[in-house]
């Protein structure tokens, strides 16, 4: 992690539950960056790009994204940040969604996702995903946004 | 329209028909004219025949008497030559005419009169030279014109005179017959032309109309074909579009679905964890104050907690389990398919390997035969094998070694597949419903959720075919799987 700047974690996550159990189980991996929670579309985008503490302004971040939301596609705000003249095109990106779907798949890695995970429905599996997520979110390093 | 045009037809045939009669009845009517005008060149030429031995038998008798007159005037013996031969001449030539005027009875009659008179006047002749030849005159009266004579004479000329006119008169009568029934058969023949001529441009107009119609008709036939194969078209494509419609609904729907089910799964396990530090506290409180711990407390935390999270556990777990298999169903149902020879032999043969450890642990005995290659789906066509031969092994008869059978053969352009056990077989009244989803028939005693039958009939479905089951309730059952010998290739239905 960057060493002068703390890395907020943006969540895009619609299901308040899931939302819930993700938080709590990146916390029990002993993460304990900020996590900021939206809960659809429109408002997470406002903040990654246009808010004065948002990522795009102000400091690293990683997003964890949930590709259906209510507004948009999860796939429709990865686009966004990973444009060629996206001031986040290098922040890290990982998906985190139900679908499975191969296609799906494929399309979130061609546009520039960093991690795509599938949230399994078992819950001791979905508790261990997100633990692990949680020690790999501990030891990645992320970049500055970029500023020009 | 098909009644209008076989009366059309109909009047057709016999309009050609009575053409053809027409002509018949113009070519009979030519030849009768022209018969018929030979026949009235034979009556004149027979009149003429007539006439002219009426005249040779007048001058016969004009010659006798002038030699009889020349005998009794000259009494030269070669006038009475001319005589005798002439009077042996004279009956000839009466019976030459009544040969030739045999079928006119007048005639005849006259005739017969004429020929008594001849007799009378050779007799009449005859004394005359008798008498000379005695040395008289021959002469009864002051001249050679007797009264007699010259009155027979008369007779006969006015005998050979009306037969001359009778022979005539029949000759115009026959002449007028012969030219009204001339007329008549070229009335016949020029009515018959006109009628032919009519016909026959009748049905020239009738074939052409009919002619005309029939190209419509099959103008008509392509358009309304063409309207079959694109209505055939269409249909397909909203088929494809009504089924890729369903497919992505139960995709969505059972991802949908997915969601709550995390969290409901998620917080249960949260539950279940927060039961442990409450428990610790109970213990520790009955340990320190025992009083502050009441029965109900301990049953609630001991008990009822762990049993209701329990139940809400195994019911998630199966409803994740269900909405899985409806995910996979669709799933399937979204997959291009890709035809290509599959080799039912090594196919039946990799299911069976795979399948070998329970069928040792089972002691079934498995028996293959021949299957003939089909052109299909080979992932869809080993799904459906592999879920039969597994039902087989699964619900075999415990009193009773297992047998089980796949054999295969070729019947009228498809590929039957059967799997034979001995097992538990399946009452009747559920043959059916096995191949719903989530329905399974008989004891529940074997793991599984009534997917894999259902999932067999979307798949032999999909790949053109059908599944069957024969069965009778603990008598072991047969599952027929028939297959087009070749799925045609088929564009992708995604959507």
């Amino acid at each position: 992690m960057s060493s002068h700047q703390t890395v907020n974690i943006v969540m895009i996550e619609d299901d308040e539950g899931h939302a819930r159990l993700i938080e709590k189980n990146i916390r029990r991996a002993g993460v304990n960056n900020p996590i900021r929670h939206f809960l659809e579309g429109t408002g997470a985008l406002q903040y990654l790009f246009d808010a004065p503490d948002g990522p795009a302004r102000n400091g690293p971040a990683l997003v964890l994204l949930d590709l259906n939301l209510p507004d948009m596609s999860g796939i429709d705000i990865l686009q966004r940040m990973k444009a060629k003249d996206s001031p986040l095109k290098r922040t890290p990106v990982v998906v985190l969604t139900t679908t499975d779907d191969k296609v799906e798949i494929e399309r979130c890695y061609d546009l520039g996702a960093n991690v795509y995970i599938t949230k399994p429905v078992n819950y001791e599996t979905f508790a261990q995903a997100i633990r692990q997520l949680g020690l790999f979110l501990s030891v990645i390093q992320v970049p500055d946004p970029d500023m020009d | 329209m098909m009644t209008r045009q076989r009366r059309a037809n109909r009047v057709i045939f016999l309009a050609v028909a009575a053409g053809f009669v027409m002509l018949a009845v113009a070519a009979l009517a030519v030849v009768w004219t022209f018969m018929r005008s030979q026949d009235y060149a034979e009556l004149v030429s027979h009149t003429i025949e007539v006439e002219a031995s009426v005249a040779d038998l007048n001058r016969l008798v004009e010659r006798i008497e002038a030699s009889r007159r020349g005998y009794l005037l000259e009494g030269d013996s070669r006038f009475l030559e001319v005589f005798e031969k002439t009077a042996a001449d004279i009956p000839v030539q009466i019976d030459r005419i009544a040969g030739l005027t045999a079928d006119n009875p007048s005639q005849m009659e006259r005739l017969d009169h004429f020929r008594d008179l001849t007799r009378q006047y050779l007799e009449l002749l005859r004394n005359s030279i008798v008498d000379k030849q005695a040395g008289g005159t021959g002469v009864r009266g002051a001249s050679l014109l007797d009264e007699e004579d010259i009155t027979v004479v008369q007779e006969l000329r006015d005998i050979s005179d009306a037969m001359a006119l009778e022979e005539r008169r029949l000759l115009v009568a026959r002449e007028a017959e012969a030219n009204g029934s001339v007329y008549l058969s070229t009335a016949v023949a020029i009515a018959a032309a006109i009628l032919l001529i009519v016909v026959a441009a009748g049905t020239i107009w009738a074939t052409r109309r009919t002619l005309r119609a029939l190209t419509s008709i099959g103008v008509q036939l392509q358009e309304l074909n063409d309207d079959l194969e694109s209505a055939v078209v269409e249909r397909t494509s909203e088929l494809q579009r009504a089924n890729a419609e369903i497919q992505r609904f139960a995709y969505i729907v059972s991802h949908d679905l997915r969601s709550p089910l995390v969290n409901v799964m998620g917080f249960t396990a949260e539950l279940d964890a927060a039961i442990k530090p409450l428990n610790e506290l109970i213990d520790k409180a009955e340990e320190v104050a025992p009083e502050i711990v009441s029965e109900e407390t301990k049953f609630a935390v001991r008990e009822d907690l762990p049993e209701a999270i329990g139940f809400i556990r195994t019911s998630t777990e199966k409803m994740d389990r269900l909405i899985n298999a409806i995910l996979r169903l669709s799933r399937e149902g979204r997959r291009v398919l890709a035809p290509e020879a599959v080799d039912m032999n090594a196919l039946v043969e990799g299911i069976v390997d795979s399948l070998q450890h329970r069928i040792d642990e089972l002691g079934v005995t498995v028996e293959t035969e021949p299957v003939p290659t089909v052109v299909s789906d080979r992932l869809a066509v080993e799904q459906i094998v592999s879920n039969l031969v597994e039902n087989a092994i699964k619900y075999l008869k415990r009193d009773r070694p297992g047998r089980i059978t796949i054999r295969g053969k070729k019947a009228s352009g498809r590929v039957l597949v059967e799997v034979e056990d001995n097992g538990r077989g399946i009452d009747p009244k559920d043959h059916e419903r096995i191949f719903d989803l989530f329905r399974r028939s008989g004891s529940q005693d074997q793991p599984g959720e009534g997917i894999g039958l259902a999932h067999v009939r979307a798949l032999a479905y999909r790949l053109g075919g059908t599944i069957t089951c024969e069965s009778v309730l603990d008598q072991g059952a047969i599952f027929r799987l028939s297959l087009p010998m070749a799925l045609a290739p088929q564009q992708g239905v995604n959507t």
